[in-house]
C-alpha cells in the first residue's frame, strides 16, 4: 500500500510541476467544448448574422421573379446583390463573381419565367375544361420549362447548397400552386356566374407537431448543449492518452523505468499508480466539462445542460470512459518508442475513433459498413451511455452494456501492455 | 580470498536478441564471490549492460541459468530484486522532482519508510555532499551531482549486490573520487559490487577481479594484478585490453 500511495503522491508531482502538461489536460478541453458548442449552437444565428451576399439576377421582372426574390429578402439569410456600381449585374457577371469566390451563390431567373409557369398552368386548366372557354385562360396546350440558372462557388458547402435550392424549390412551387387556383378560381367562376371567385390563401391544412419520444415523463428536451458536451467531453477525455503515453516514454526514456524495473514489485505499481492518477485527471476534466454545461454556456445564453436524476450512472459511466482512455494510453506509451509515434498514433486513433463514435457526423446517417465499424469506438459507447442518461433519462442498468464495453476496453489494452512487455522481455 | 558458495553464479549464459543471427553474449559462465568488486569489461558492444540487464532481471536469457545468492529470476524474482541495487548508466531519477522527494519515492518502492527512511536518506546525502542541495531539483544538478544521486537511489536500501554500470562517466575528478572511495566503504561492509566501464586506469585500481569481454565472449578472466604479470608485455590493464580486443575502433 505504501508503494502504491508513494506511486501516486510521485504522478501527482510530476504532473502537478509539468504546467504545459496541466494546461493541456484541463485548459484545452475547456476551449474544445466552449467553441465547439458555440460554432454548433450559433451556426443558424451566425448565417443570419452574417448575411450570405447572394447575386440575383432578375430578367422576369413578374410573379416567380418577385417571388424568389421576396422570400431571399425575407429569409434574412442572404444579402440580395443585385446591382454592381449602380448597374443591373448581367448573367456573365455574376458567373464570373461567383467563380472568383466573391459571392457563394449566383441566381439567374430568365425572363417569361413566370409565363412560363402561367402558360403551363393554362394548358392544365385548358385539359381539365377542354369544352369551355375560358376568359382570362389562354388557349394553350403545350408544356414549356424554363431553366433558373444557380451558380455555386465550388467551396460552398453541400448542406448550404442543398438548403438555397429547398427554398428555391419551394418559392417556385408556392407560385405554380398560387398562379393554380387562381386560374381554375377563374375557371369555375366562369362556369358557374353565380359562384364567387375563391381567394386563393395558404390552407396549411398539415402542420408538424414535433415530440421527443420517451418512455419515462423526462422533461429533458434535446438541444445543442445535450449533445455537444457529452460528445466533446468523451473527445477531451480521451485526449488523456498523449500525456499518459508521453509520460510512460519519458519515465523510459530518462531511464527511471529501468530502476523501477529492477525494484520489487514495483513496475506494476507505478502502472496502477499512473492509471488512477490519470483516471483522476480525466474525472476532473468530466466535471469541468459539466460545469461548463451547466454554468458557463448558461451564462453565455445558450441552454443549461440537463444531467438527469441518474447521477450514480453518470459517475460510473464517467469512470468507464476515462478507464478506457487511459488503457489506451498505457497501451500506446508500452508500444510507441518516441514521443513523435506516441503523440501522432495516439492523437490520430482518438481521432478515428471520435469519427467512428459520431463525435462529428451522426452514426445513422453513415454508410452501412461504416456504422458495423462504428460498433467498435469507445467513444461511441462513451457517448451514447451518455447520451442515455442526458437525453433518454437511461439508469445504471440501461448504461451496463456500454460501461462493459469501456471496462473491457480497458482490460484488452492492459492485456496489450502486458503481452508487450513480456515479449519485449524476451527479446 | 577463501572461496565461499559464490553469491552470484553464471552457467552457459546466452543471449540471441530477436531477429539477429549473432549472440551479444555467447555461452559465459562465471561465479563471483560475496564482497568482490567484480569489473566486466570490453570494448562498446561487447555485451557488458547485456549481461548486466540479464543479471538484474530486465531481460530473460536465450539459454543458460544465472543464479544470484542461490536463487534463480524466475522463482524467486522478488527476493532476488529486494537484495539488489542497480545503479544505471543513464540518470534514472525524476528531473522535477527535488533530490529528497526521488530518494523517498525509491526508497518506499524498496520498503523503506518513517523515520528510517528520512534517517537513511540524510546519511547517503551526507555521505556524497549532496545534503545543502536535498531539496533542489534533479534538473538543476550538475553532472557530477546527478552521478552521485543516481547511485544513493541505488543503494539506499542496503543491498547485498550493487550493479554499477558506468557509474563514473561524465564526472569530473572529484566526483569520481568521492564515487569510488564510498563504493570502497561499501564494499567493506561485505556487499558485493558488480561493476562495468570504459575507464582501464580506474578498473584496474577499483576491482579485485576483472573479465574482459569481447563479441560477447569472456577472453580473459582474473584478478588485476595478476593479468597484469601475466605476460611481460602487459603493462597495465589497459595494454591487456588492446592487446586482446584490438585497436580498431567499435561501434555499439
Amino acid at each position: 500500500m505504501l508503494r502504491l500511495l508513494s506511486s501516486i503522491y510521485k504522478e501527482f508531482l510530476v504532473l502537478i510541476r509539468d504546467r504545459a502538461g496541466l494546461a493541456i489536460l484541463f485548459l484545452m478541453p475547456l476551449v474544445l467544448i466552449l467553441i465547439m458548442t458555440l460554432i454548433q449552437d450559433a451556426t443558424f444565428k451566425t448565417v443570419k448574422e452574417a448575411s450570405i451576399s447572394m447575386i440575383l439576377v432578375n430578367n422576369d421582372h413578374d410573379s416567380l421573379g418577385e417571388a424568389i426574390r421576396k422570400g431571399l429578402i425575407e429569409s434574412e439569410f442572404f444579402q440580395i446583390v443585385e446591382e454592381i456600381d449602380g448597374e443591373k449585374i448581367s448573367e456573365e457577371q455574376a458567373k464570373d463573381a461567383v467563380a472568383k469566390g466573391k459571392y457563394k451563390i449566383g441566381i439567374i431567373i430568365p425572363e417569361r419565367a413566370t409565363e412560363a409557369i402561367r402558360g403551363n398552368v393554362d394548358a392544365l386548366i385548358n385539359k381539365s375544361f377542354k369544352t369551355y372557354s375560358i376568359a382570362g385562360v389562354k388557349k394553350r396546350t403545350k408544356k414549356s420549362s424554363i431553366d433558373i440558372i444557380i451558380y455555386i462557388d465550388p467551396a460552398t458547402s453541400h448542406s448550404f447548397k442543398n438548403s438555397v435550392m429547398s427554398s428555391l424549390k419551394e418559392f417556385t412551387s408556392q407560385l405554380e400552386i398560387k398562379l393554380f387556383f387562381k386560374n381554375f378560381s377563374m375557371a369555375i367562376s366562369e362556369m358557374f356566374p353565380d359562384q364567387k371567385a375563391i381567394e386563393f390563401e395558404s390552407f396549411e391544412t398539415i402542420k408538424y407537431k414535433e415530440v421527443y419520444a420517451s418512455t419515462t415523463n423526462s422533461e429533458i428536451l434535446p438541444n445543442s448543449v445535450q449533445h455537444n458536451v457529452p460528445a466533446w467531453t468523451m473527445f477531451a477525455m480521451f485526449f488523456i492518452v498523449l500525456p499518459l503515453a508521453g509520460n510512460i516514454i519519458k519515465e523510459r526514456d530518462e531511464g527511471s523505468a529501468f530502476r523501477l524495473k529492477t525494484m520489487p514489485g514495483s513496475y506494476v505499481t507505478v502502472m496502477f499508480s499512473k492509471i488512477l492518477v490519470f483516471l483522476g485527471v480525466s474525472f476532473l476534466q468530466f466535471l469541468l466539462m459539466l460545469m461548463v454545461g451547466l454554468y458557463v454556456l448558461p451564462a453565455m445564453g445558450l441552454p443549461q445542460l440537463e444531467i438527469g436524476p441518474h447521477k450514480l450512472a453518470l459517475v460510473i459511466l464517467a469512470l468507464a470512459s476515462g478507464l478506457a482512455a487511459t488503457g489506451l494510453g498505457v497501451a500506446i506509451g508500452t508500444i510507441a518508442t518516441t514521443h513523435e509515434q506516441s503523440s501522432t498514433f495516439g492523437a490520430v486513433s482518438i481521432i478515428i475513433f471520435a469519427a467512428l463514435g459520431g463525435i462529428w457526423v451522426p452514426i445513422y446517417v453513415m454508410p452501412h459498413y461504416m456504422r458495423i465499424l462504428s460498433q467498435f469506438s469507445p467513444l461511441n459507447w462513451g457517448l451514447s451511455g451518455f447520451y442515455n442518461i442526458f437525453l433518454r433519462n437511461g439508469d445504471i442498468l440501461t448504461v451496463l452494456p456500454e460501461i462493459l464495453k469501456l471496462l473491457l476496453f480497458f482490460a484488452v489494452m492492459l492485456m496489450i501492455a502486458i503481452g508487450y512487455n513480456k515479449i519485449h522481455r524476451s527479446k | 580470498m577463501q572461496e565461499k558458495q559464490p553469491i552470484i553464479e553464471i552457467k552457459h549464459l546466452t543471449k540471441v536478441y530477436r531477429g539477429s543471427d549473432v549472440p551479444a553474449i555467447d555461452n559465459i559462465s562465471l561465479d563471483i564471490q560475496p564482497g568482490e568488486i567484480y569489473g566486466l569489461l570490453g570494448p562498446n558492444g561487447a555485451g557488458k549492460t547485456t549481461t548486466i540487464s540479464i543479471l538484474c532481471g530486465l531481460f530473460d536469457p536465450t539459454a543458460g541459468n544465472i543464479f544470484i545468492d542461490g536463487m534463480e529470476y524466475n522463482h524467486s524474482s522478488e527476493k532476488i530484486k529486494s537484495i539488489i541495487g542497480v545503479v544505471p548508466q543513464d540518470i534514472a531519477l525524476y528531473p522535477s522532482l527535488t533530490a529528497k522527494e526521488n530518494l523517498t519515492f525509491f526508497g518506499h518502492l524498496y520498503g523503506l519508510k518513517g523515520k528510517n527512511l528520512r534517517n537513511r536518506i540524510d546519511e547517503c546525502l551526507e555521505l556524497f555532499g549532496l545534503e545543502k542541495t536535498a531539496n533542489r531539483k534533479i534538473k538543476t544538478y550538475s553532472g557530477g551531482m546527478k552521478r552521485r544521486i543516481n547511485l544513493i537511489a541505488g543503494i539506499l536500501h542496503k543491498p547485498k549486490i550493487i550493479f554499477l554500470d558506468e557509474p563514473t562517466v561524465g564526472v569530473d575528478v572529484q566526483s569520481r573520487n568521492v564515487i569510488l572511495n564510498h563504493l570502497r566503504d561499501i564494499n567493506k561492509e561485505g556487499t558485493t559490487l558488480i561493476y562495468t566501464s570504459h575507464y582501464m586506469e580506474e578498473a584496474e585500481n577499483f576491482c579485485t577481479r576483472v573479465a574482459i569481454i569481447d563479441q560477447g565472449k569472456i577472453i580473459t578472466e582474473g584478478k588485476p594484478k595478476d593479468l597484469v604479470n601475466s605476460k611481460e608485455e602487459y603493462t597495465d590493464l589497459e595494454s591487456i585490453f588492446l592487446h586482446l580486443t584490438g585497436k580498431a575502433l567499435r561501434d555499439e
